[in-house]
């Protein structure tokens, strides 16, 4: 058996093991952005030195960046952020993230930019700095013709879906007098990506699905019978699509805004917004103007 | 029904990471596990104590947010785990909790006359153990243990949340390019055959095992 004072002697030893590395713990978390550091400087560079940047993406986000069949990487964001860097010298690593977890990737230095459909709005400005706006896109609401919705308020009593964390579920909420107060319960279901949401629309499980105008044509596209679908617009804010970056990444951002104006003169991003959307940004009127 | 080959390609692609997840685990677990029932029945009762706190934080919160902890906020706090490793970490310290209370059981089935029993006999400690009581404990344990693995098969889908591509990823992907279905049935059916071929051989192993029983 083991004598009394070998028991509390090692009891204590790892007591005052454990409480030491609590303490260690306590003080490296309690250091004011300790890990952080990387985040907050410069990094324009040091990406110029590697010549590669880390874009994060969400890959099942179609049209703007997702996989074709071979699992090659594609979309209109895919392409313009290739081209915009291409013309820098800098190698494009795309990232898959998790959109939920967007802007921590970004914060925490594991991705250099989020390219991804990612939508100007003031609670992002707190966290992240934006490029100018090189896409801008409405929102549309989905529905069955058969549904007899033609208008918003026609969605009074109805369900509708939209993405959680999405720019629709955003303007929802933040315009409520749009479409939130006709809505049943006044709440919109939420789905993680919007195929799901486009099979409850087809199983009569939601009347509108309120998703950018973009996505919406992609997908209506997708199905059967493209005729069957409407898509409705409203007094919704336009949304414009920016680059998100670190707020101390004043380099990076300062490049690829210069790269943006450049391709927006010669008429690159309109070419690929064509080719993508069938229609480009310049269809809904100057860039100030809110609707 | 010709379509589904092709989504078979590009779901494929998810196969590695998500089989280099599972072994990954349970080369790391299990040693782990074993550690931790022994350290459980330590006679020193801070062991004790910091071995059922780290089973209770590892059971009592869900896996996903220990993914998320282990990956963005060591991060913040300096800890550069890759995306893999970070993984492997939490996967390897969430299932040896898991592992070990299953083994804390099979260890309590062997009677304490057995011990005595090796003590007057002779046998050192580390005989009684490896020579006496392991192989009692290996067949009680194989059908739990078996329950675990056949859940880490499906668990390793949780993998998404710090980006990395497994096999239901890439079939979400592929659902959300083709609007259908489709690549989910394909993904399901990957997972069946994935743990059909874990049950075959856990039990072909039970059966070994129940030979000298």
């Amino acid at each position: 058996m083991i004598s009394r004072k070998k028991k509390i002697t090692v009891n204590l030893l790892v007591a005052l093991a454990f409480f030491s590395f609590l303490i260690w713990a306590f003080l490296v978390l309690a250091k004011p952005n300790s890990g952080g550091v990387v985040a907050r400087e410069d990094q324009w560079s040091e990406i110029k030195k590697q010549k590669t940047i880390t874009i994060g993406l969400d890959d099942t986000f179609v049209p703007m960046g997702f996989r074709d069949r071979s699992g090659k990487l594609v979309g209109f964001d895919v392409d313009l952020a290739e081209k915009v860097f291409a013309d820098l010298g800098i190698k494009v690593k795309w990232q898959p993230i998790d959109w939920s977890m967007k802007e921590t990737e970004l914060n925490t230095g594991n991705i250099d930019a989020l390219w991804n459909g990612y939508t100007k709005t003031p609670e992002r400005a707190k966290q992240v700095a934006f490029s100018s706006t090189y896409h801008r896109a409405q929102l549309a609401l989905v529905v069955k013709k058969s549904s007899g919705v033609h208008r918003f308020d026609q969605m009074a009593g109805k369900v509708l879906g939209v993405q959680t964390g999405s720019s629709g579920e955003n303007a929802l909420n933040s315009q409520p007098a749009v479409l939130k107060q006709y809505i049943a319960g006044k709440k919109a279901i939420g789905y993680d990506t919007f195929d799901k949401a486009f099979t409850d629309l087809n199983a009569n499980r939601l009347t509108g699905l309120l998703v950018d105008e973009d996505y919406a044509a992609y997908y209506i596209k997708q199905q059967a019978n493209p005729d069957d679908y409407a898509l409705l617009t409203g007094d919704f804010a336009i949304s414009d699509d920016v680059v998100a970056f670190r707020k101390g990444d004043k380099g990076l951002k300062k490049a690829v805004n210069q790269e943006l104006a450049k391709l927006k003169n010669t008429g690159f991003i309109q070419q690929l917004e064509r080719r993508w959307f069938g229609q480009t940004s310049l269809d809904f009127g100057p860039t100030e103007e809110k609707r | 029904m010709e379509n589904m080959t092709a989504f078979l390609p590009g779901i494929l692609s998810g196969l590695q990471m998500t089989l280099g997840v599972f072994f990954i685990t349970i080369i790391g677990s299990v040693p782990l596990g074993i550690l931790a029932s022994l350290a459980m029945k330590s006679p020193y009762f801070t062991i004790r104590w910091l071995v059922n706190g780290y089973i209770w934080i590892m059971r009592g919160t869900p896996l996903l947010l220990q993914l998320i902890f282990i990956y963005y906020g060591l991060a913040m706090v300096g800890v550069p785990f890759t995306r893999f490793e970070a993984a492997a970490f939490a996967f390897i310290i969430n299932y040896a909790a898991y592992l070990a209370e299953i083994f804390r059981g099979g260890l309590q089935s062997v009677p304490q006359g057995q011990f005595d029993a090796a003590q007057v006999l002779g046998l050192s400690k580390t005989q009684t153990f490896f020579k006496v009581v392991l192989p009692q404990v290996v067949k009680i344990v194989v059908p739990s243990f078996g329950n675990e693995v056949v859940n880490l098969v499906k668990d390793t889908s949780l993998i998404y949340v710090i980006g990395l591509g497994d096999i239901l990823r890439a079939g979400s992907i592929a659902a959300a390019r083709d609007v259908t279905l489709v690549p989910y049935l394909i993904v399901g059916a990957l997972y069946l055959i994935m743990t059909a071929v874990v049950t075959v051989l856990l039990r072909a192993s039970e059966k070994r095992l129940n030979v000298w029983r």
